[in-house]
């Protein structure tokens, strides 16, 4: 064992080959004073106070502001003008908007299928090499991630640039004469795959550095014991690392696909969620709807639709997650 | 199993070259002279090498400033999210409590909140505590923002230490809180070390905030002083690229420190096995 | 550390009642007697600061007691900035807004209104392009401040040895021109006579201007799209024919940023190109051998000897709304409206927004074309909407591009972005 086991750091699942912590039931501290029992909630105090303050209020206002009309008049006079659902029903009733909705799920999921399984064979891969070689690679990823954002968009726009772009230089030296000022940039879908691209590059490096976490913490003795039943690698890792990783890999999945779903200005540096639209996604929509128009009624509406959304497509992790946590107590 | 070996490891060189080759890419035009920024020529090499573009980057005023700036902000933001996050991790996995579900959900529900469409309400808030202009803003911001995912990590973090552990040290004669802090927190090295990176690269990149609620110049982080470099004239780009390499470094530097104690902190798990 | 405190005190405050958002002003300002700060943002290059240092300082000479606070804003990010400082309790006094954005704030109340004061601020010179971008419902949100619009900027020692003998006067002579050069220059393969990307919609406006159509009309109290015109399809078929005739290899799908146009003309192997005066700065700043090689000229008309109507880019000063100084605010506007910094603001190579001598521009080969060509000029629709075009996907860009690339016939490519635009515009 290591001590960086992070298996439990995910929905512990109904599989009772994951390993469980002890139960705190019985631990010879349970002296029952109260002190004892209102530490918890002392520990927990400075984190409630600022999450419910410098978020839950803020969030509390979004909601609140959707049913409002303002603009920068309201804004700035500081008028309150309810509207009721119409801010709602702009944005639903918009025929775009249901297209923008599907779009947005299908890249999510999309990057985020990617993202994690490049993840998890990257952190898988590291268990196998040397350690120089290791740290070259950890240090690599390390840059991906710490690219300012303003560096990162440009640079890959440069790399896919139609004529003076790095990419198309070498495909034709490589002998693909075809993509001699080929447009990477010409439809929704072949910006939104460089910009997948971009957003994958950039997810990766936290996806495997997490993996790879909970990797080195599944010991050793198991895979001993798979490999002298002669198993193959991919039965070892049926066997042994799946069943082992899979709480964290839903955990990061889970991150991923909140993040992933809520990317704004990689989608905006590109091409604006264009051409024609082609790769706009909800939070472009929000931008373009709400917050250029200066209509943050809308925008605060596009948001509690798209939180809403994420509720749905995170219900059943969550659903799974409270009923483990009732079984924990 | 040395051809299974060497493969490995030349997959990943060719993975390592993925993730670098946008940064070298970057160090590379930022070497480049002005005149060869366009070039149809194949220049996967720079054909020629300034260190123009370092200089511009350099002697544009604010630099060391707003490095300042963003170190203050960043660093405390993280230790903020880290300290408060960790009372919360401790709690969530070593006690029974009423409420505990409903915090969990919390935490998760929270990481949902869409950034950029909570500027307004942050900044009427920022603006009714009289915090406009001032850097704490932003270091409040960055804390409340990480602090979800800083105390939903570090809580799998502190699950992975065996409580058998704490409790034996305790057997030992330390109090709880020595227990705490000579066996469990030495531990989680390496977890806060994960989760502090997280937590530093985000308050670090922000742009939207820095921008919207400090206007004083003297107070702009990092990211707003990049922007600086497009400017109505168009864009210099050698030395926007050169000033987003001196911009990575901090973020490199407080890795490579902080990954000598990830390898200690693993080794010194793998030794009490 | 002030800040620091009020964090603590914040905390403790929220300790208190949690999210007890109380408004605290804090006072500091605005006394009567007091000193005062007039604070004055201005755009990232907007006017050279030999202007604006002699600016501050006479206007607190002669205003005993006043600071003027001058605060260089970039443009990256600048709506949000915007917004949320008119909301905060102590907004700038004078703002700098770019001119197709003004219309969206004057609608909006965010900005004081300026009628009363249009004679006192030289109000009989106003630019004309401007003045239009600055009025809303009759009334007048703000003053102009600078504009500047495109030219044809040319490498003069090609067109002589193409044997052009003069800056044409005519689309037709302009073609020939291309013609010339993309002959003389036909050994180098890297060669474009003209450079020109697919979504230069600012110079297509003014191709379609000059056929006597524009892209949106008044309909109503709002506006509709107008690209489905005969004029406004012809400007676009001329701006093919500037593609096709020149064989540019600049993209189809992006503007004249990406890669910007200056670095491209700076690689010397650019006879031409349509831009602003700025641009060819950074072209002879990226490659200094241009120097004495470049002029510029008016973009041609139809008509041969007259000039094609110009987009006037540009900016407006205005007072915010909630202005504690904004008396203060317009005496500065004032004198900043004065012949001696108007002057100054065209010696820095812009056509001054309130004054109509522009000798002081006209001293070089860019600034006499600019100069030459800024009476013609217009701006787009005057309405609140305009500002999310721009902001958003630009259905003129996307225009462009289907029709230029083959993507779309003329007819739908104009059809598509009509129905666009009059969507933005109508909501």
């Amino acid at each position: 064992m290591t001590a960086v086991h992070t298996t439990d750091a995910a929905v512990p699942t109904d599989d009772s080959s994951a390993p469980r912590r002890a139960a705190p039931d019985g631990a010879p501290r349970r002296r029952g004073g109260a002190f004892d029992r209102a530490l918890p909630y002392l520990l927990l105090a400075p984190a409630v106070v600022a999450i419910l303050w410098l978020i839950g209020w803020p969030v509390l206002s979004v909601l609140v502001t959707s049913f409002r009309k303002l603009n920068l008049r309201e804004l700035t006079r500081g008028e309150v003008v309810w509207t009721g659902l119409d801010n709602y029903a702009e944005i639903l009733g918009d025929p775009a908007f249901w297209g923008i909705a599907v779009r947005t799920v299908v890249f999510t999921g999309l990057v985020v299928v990617v993202s994690v399984l490049a993840g998890l064979l990257i952190a898988l891969l590291m268990r196998q090499i040397s350690p120089v070689v290791r740290i070259a690679l950890q240090v690599a990823m390390l840059l991906a991630w710490a690219m300012p954002l303003l560096a990162a968009t440009t640079v890959y726009q440069w790399i896919f640039d139609q004529q003076y772009g790095i990419l198309n230089k070498t495909l034709v030296k490589l002998g693909f004469d075809a993509f001699a000022g080929y447009s990477w940039f010409s439809t929704g879908t072949s910006t939104l795959a460089v910009i997948g691209l971009l957003i994958t590059w950039q997810a990766v490096p936290f996806l495997a550095f997490s993996l790879y976490a909970g990797a080195i913490g599944i010991p050793k003795d198991q895979y001993e014991a798979a490999g002298i039943d002669g198993a193959s690698a991919w039965q070892t890792f049926r066997a042994v690392t799946w069943p082992e990783l899979r709480p964290l890999l839903l955990m990061v999945t889970f991150l991923s696909l909140l993040w992933d779903f809520k990317v704004f200005a990689q989608i905006w540096a590109m091409r604006k969620g264009g051409p024609d639209g082609g790769s706009t996604t909800l939070a472009v929509y929000q931008y373009l709807e709400g917050i250029s128009k200066s209509h943050f009624g809308v925008a605060a509406a596009v948001s509690v639709v798209m939180v809403a959304l994420l509720g749905l497509l995170t219900f059943q992790y969550l659903r799974r997650l409270v009923r483990s946590q009732e079984g924990e107590l | 199993m040395i051809a299974k070996k060497v493969s490995a490891n030349v997959a990943a060189l060719v993975v390592a070259l993925f993730f670098a080759f946008p940064t070298y890419w970057m160090v590379a035009t930022a070497l480049k002279p002005r005149k060869d920024l366009l070039s149809t020529g194949y220049d996967l090499v720079p054909f020629s090498v300034t260190g123009s573009n370092f200089a511009t980057a350099w002697a544009k005023p604010g630099f060391l400033n707003s490095l300042g700036n963003s170190l203050l902000v960043s660093l405390s933001a993280v230790l903020a999210a880290i300290v408060v996050g960790l009372l919360a991790a401790v709690a969530l996995s070593r006690m029974r409590f009423k409420g505990r579900k409903g915090f969990v959900m919390m935490l998760l529900v929270a990481q949902m909140a869409p950034f950029e469409a909570l500027l307004i309400p942050m900044f009427l808030m920022m603006r009714d505590l009289d915090l406009l202009d001032r850097l704490p803003a932003l270091a409040l911001i960055y804390f409340a923002v990480t602090l979800p995912f800083c105390a939903w990590t570090l809580r799998g973090f502190v699950n992975g230490i065996p409580l058998e552990l704490e409790e034996a040290a305790m057997v030992d004669g330390c109090g709880r809180w020595g227990a705490f802090r000579r066996v469990t927190l030495p531990l989680l090295g390496p977890g806060l070390v994960a989760t502090s990176v997280f937590a530093f690269v985000t308050a670090w990149n922000e742009f939207l905030f820095a921008l919207s609620l400090v206007k004083d110049q003297t107070k702009e982080t990092l990211p707003v002083w990049l922007s600086g470099f497009q400017t109505q004239f168009g864009t210099d780009w050698g030395g926007a690229m050169a000033a987003s390499a001196l911009f990575t470094l901090p973020v490199l530097v407080f890795f490579l420190i902080v990954q000598r104690k990830m390898v200690t902190g693993v080794t010194a798990g793998a030794v009490k096995g | 550390m002030k800040g620091w405190r009020g964090l603590a005190v914040g905390a403790a405050a929220l300790a208190v009642a949690v999210a007890g958002c109380g408004t605290s002003s804090d006072g500091g300002s605005g006394n009567s007697g007091e000193p005062k700060t007039l604070t004055v943002w201005l755009m990232d290059g907007s006017a050279p600061t030999t202007l604006t240092d002699a600016l501050n300082k006479e206007f607190q000479d002669s205003h005993a007691g006043v600071t003027v606070k001058y605060e260089v804003q970039k443009w990256n990010g600048i709506q949000e900035k915007l917004t949320t400082a008119l909301t905060s309790n102590n907004p700038p006094d004078v703002i700098e807004l770019g001119n197709t954005q003004t219309a969206k704030f004057a609608a909006e109340e965010t900005l004081t209104d300026l009628s009363g004061d249009v004679s006192g601020l030289n109000g009989d010179q106003w630019l004309g392009g401007l003045k239009d971008s600055l009025t809303w419902d009759g009334k007048q949100y703000g003053l102009p401040f600078y504009a500047a619009n495109r030219t044809v900027v040319y490498r003069t020692d090609l067109f002589q040895a193409a044997g052009i003998a003069a800056a044409p006067k005519s689309r037709d002579e302009w073609v020939s021109a291309i013609e010339k050069l993309k002959a003389a220059n036909a050994a180098d393969p890297d060669f474009q006579p003209l450079y020109l990307p697919g979504q230069s919609w600012y110079v297509l406006l003014s191709f379609i201007w000059d056929e006597g159509g524009d892209v949106a009309k008044p309909q109503g109290s709002a506006w509709a799209g107008a690209v489905d015109t005969p004029q406004a399809k012809a400007g676009l078929e001329f701006y093919k024919k500037l593609v096709d005739t020149s064989g540019t290899k600049a993209p189809k799908d992006a503007d004249e940023a990406t890669p910007q146009q200056m670095e491209v003309f700076g690689t010397g192997k650019v006879g031409m190109m349509i831009g602003l005066p700025w641009e060819l700065a950074g072209a002879v700043k990226a490659n200094p051998d241009l120097k004495e090689k470049v002029g510029a000229f008016p973009i041609p008309s139809k008509t041969a000897g007259k000039t094609a109507p110009v987009f006037l880019g540009g900016s407006n000063l205005a007072v915010p709304a909630g202005s504690k100084n904004a008396d203060l605010a317009k005496e500065y506007l004032k004198l900043l409206s004065s012949k001696k910094y108007q002057d100054m603001l065209a010696e820095g190579g812009a056509v001054p927004g309130t004054s109509t001598d522009t000798a002081k521009l006209a001293t070089t080969p860019i600034g006499k074309a600019l100069a030459d060509s800024a009476p013609n000029g217009k701006v787009t629709p005057t309405t609140p909407a305009w500002a999310a075009v721009e902001a958003g996907q630009n259905p003129l860009k996307d225009m462009l591009t289907a029709y230029l690339t083959g993507a779309k016939p003329l007819d739908q490519a104009t059809a598509d972005a009509n129905s666009a635009l009059s969507k933005t515009l109508g909501g």
